[in-house]
């Protein structure tokens, strides 16, 4: 495992470097708070940070997109994205939940062309967590603040420096192509990084999921959905801030015979999301809505894929305008 | 638990007793630091639930309109529930509203008027702890809210400082004309409330403009704003009709912009500024320009103030012939 230091001023230099072959993206804070943006040498990286608000898959799979134009009869795909990107800075549970989109966009049938050219062209630079927000809950979920599953390289803050660990093979071949900048960390370095990682895994709140799927097997119609569904509004925070949540939709808009085909993310909690061209609507209500929403990610995905889709990011609780916990919901199905 | 609380309780607890209400809409202890949260109560027994402390932000009047729809999907047609709601200033003027719109049975509900003495905001907390991470409350200790930060280190925070922008500038903080009152001391009425916007309508329209477009391009679409505002409650919102279909669902701006301006328009006449929305938005849009910017609009032209008398007829329902005129022809 090839591993390297790097000061944090440093920092400048390597974004320099990248900018040369492709686009750095990193964590700076401005009038809109903290968002993952296209960093320049001269930017002010941020790392004084808990979680940035929306989750990495945004670079992957955008809110919307255009797949292609047509005309008459003839019909043309967008280009692939050809942009090679580091991304610095993503959370190591964020960075798993890319492992689970890429199970939904690059399967063997059929993988997705626009996700895949992305994440091909993408390197990720994962930041160890130092400080679990009151939300998280990821080491009870398969993640955990020093995570390396997802990540091409983690990095942990060790004093003034950053100590990079390669995690892939795109990983280590990067941290080879800029000897310069990388130096051999020490022993202390690495003890002080496993004191933080330890101090961290310890500060994760953690909940119980024994046989969360058996659970969610045997209740869907139980009243229990009712219950906890009261005071959900109905609104698409949830599902917009999830980092594994990819549902969308496609779109034609056209005047006449010319026209684009537009994919746009959806949400599972919109009443229109399961509207029938009949004007049947399935799901009516909140509660076959939020049943939805919970299955998916804690029943259907262990089904189908054999994970849990979800990595304790904390987002859905933390942005709820009414307070609805994840964690209160799954305990409520195993009691 | 405070004096308030247990008036609340014993009065909710008569309520189910005399078998007056089947449901009351209240707020109970929320998961996380400074958070009260909207929870239904369907029995005496489950009265110890309810909370009231600074941190019940939420308006509770959003959920009458969808109690009070008829579920045409269930099958047998049920009564229409007798429903109990606590209610600040805003939420009972929201309760105002849904009267005189038809969206409340009046018959069915009792509104419980608090005295409220202004909501906390977290954002402002976390924007006075400087990004310090996770902290813990200890509640209010002399009009200071005392909070631990993950370092250890307490801090106080006047209690004014971290006060949400709504409770500020909030011009009713008692629910006049609720049905039952929970005695107390309410804040005062602000009467100084349009500082900003003044500052906004002395800008020119392109500057106008521009802080229009930098608030709502920060829109992800999420519609907590639509979901959380006691006033929108249309069966199928505009944004989601498809035929015809109004408005591209994509991000670019000009959709963005479109859902806002038919949102906030709707609210002319209606909106309570209790800032509902604002609270509820993810990307901290400042909504409240926009929709105090029509209220202030609307007392101006019309003299009128949403959700105070539910035999007052709103200036958007009805045409009189001195009505101000001066906006059609304003550049």
């Amino acid at each position: 495992m090839l591993q390297g230091l790097i000061k944090k001023e440093d920092l400048k230099k390597l974004i320099a470097s990248v900018k040369k072959e492709g686009t750095f993206y990193g964590l700076i804070r401005g009038s809109e708070g903290l968002s993952l943006s296209e960093l320049g040498p001269d930017d002010e990286v941020t790392l004084d940070y808990s979680n940035f608000k929306m989750p990495p898959k945004r670079q992957f799979f955008p809110f919307s997109e255009v797949i292609c134009t047509y005309e008459d009869e003839s019909m043309t795909d967008l280009p692939l994205s050809e942009e090679k990107a580091v991304i610095f800075g993503v959370r190591p549970c964020d960075a798993l939940s890319l492992l689970y989109l890429d199970k939904i966009f690059i399967d063997e049938k059929f993988t997705d062309p626009y996700y895949r050219s992305r994440r091909d062209n993408s390197l990720i630079i994962s930041l160890a967590c130092r400080e679990p927000l009151k939300t998280c809950f990821c080491t009870s979920v398969g993640a955990s603040p020093a995570g390396k599953k997802g990540a091409d390289i983690l990095a942990f803050e060790v004093k003034d420096s950053l100590l990079f660990e390669a995690c892939s093979e795109k990983g280590t071949r990067f941290m080879e192509n800029y000897p310069a900048i990388f130096k051999k960390p020490g022993k202390a370095d690495i003890k002080a990084r496993d004191e933080e990682v330890s101090a961290a895994e310890k500060r994760v709140q953690t909940i119980d999921l024994s046989g969360i799927t058996e659970k969610l097997q045997g209740c869907f119609d139980s009243p229990l959905w009712e219950e906890i569904s009261q005071r959900c509004l109905g609104c698409g925070v949830c599902t917009y801030t999830c980092p594994t949540c990819h549902c969308f939709g496609l779109y034609d808009e056209k005047v006449e015979l010319k026209g684009r085909r537009i994919r746009v993310q959806d949400s599972c909690m919109f009443p229109s999301f399961t509207l029938e061209a009949s004007g049947h609507n399935p799901r009516t209500s909140n509660e076959e809505r939020m049943r939805q929403r919970i299955m998916h990610k804690f029943r259907y995905t262990v089904e189908n894929f054999e994970d849990i889709f979800c990595v304790g990011c904390g987002r859905c609780i933390s942005n709820c305008p009414v307070n609805m916990d994840i964690r209160e919901t799954l305990a409520e199905v195993i009691k | 638990m405070n004096n308030i609380e247990i008036k609340l309780k014993d009065l909710v607890k008569d309520l189910f007793a005399g078998e007056k209400i089947d449901v009351l809409i209240g707020y109970e202890n929320g998961s996380l630091p400074l958070r009260s949260r909207p929870c239904f109560v369907h029995s005496a027994g489950e009265v110890d639930r309810l909370v009231w402390n600074s941190y019940c932000t939420n308006n509770l009047a959003v959920y009458l309109p969808r109690i009070f729809q008829r579920q045409e999907h269930k099958k047998e047609e049920t009564p229409p529930p007798r429903v109990g709601i606590i209610a600040k200033g805003c939420d009972a003027r929201s309760v105002v509203g849904l009267l005189k719109e038809n969206q409340v049975i009046k018959e069915n509900i009792i509104v419980i008027g608090m005295p409220c003495s202004g909501m906390i905001d977290p954002a402002k907390v976390e924007a006075a702890l400087d990004g310090a991470g996770p902290y813990s409350c200890q509640g209010e200790v002399d009009g200071s809210l005392e909070v631990t930060t993950s370092s250890g280190e307490k801090k106080r925070l006047k209690r004014e400082e971290v006060t949400a922008e709504a409770c500020l500038e909030c011009s009713h903080p008692l629910a006049e004309g609720a049905d039952l009152q929970i005695e107390g001391e309410p804040k005062e009425a602000c009467d100084e409330r349009y500082e900003k916007i003044r500052e906004f309508e002395a800008k020119s329209t392109e500057e106008r403009w521009q802080s229009f477009v930098k608030e709502i391009s920060k829109c992800i679409r999420c519609y907590a704003c639509r979901q959380a505002c006691p006033n929108c409650y249309c069966k199928i919102c505009f944004v989601d009709q498809t035929k015809p279909r109004w408005i591209g669902a994509s991000d670019e701006l000009s959709n963005v912009m479109i859902y806002h301006i038919g949102r906030i328009f709707h609210q002319a006449g209606r909106c309570v500024e209790c800032d509902a929305c604002v609270h509820a938005c993810p990307m901290d849009i400042d909504l409240r320009l926009f929709t105090q910017k029509l209220v202030k609009d609307v007392k101006e032209l019309f003299d009128y103030v949403p959700g105070l008398s539910v035999e007052e007829l709103p200036p958007l329902w009805t045409f009189k012939q001195d009505d101000s005129q001066s906006f059609i022809t304003e550049p």
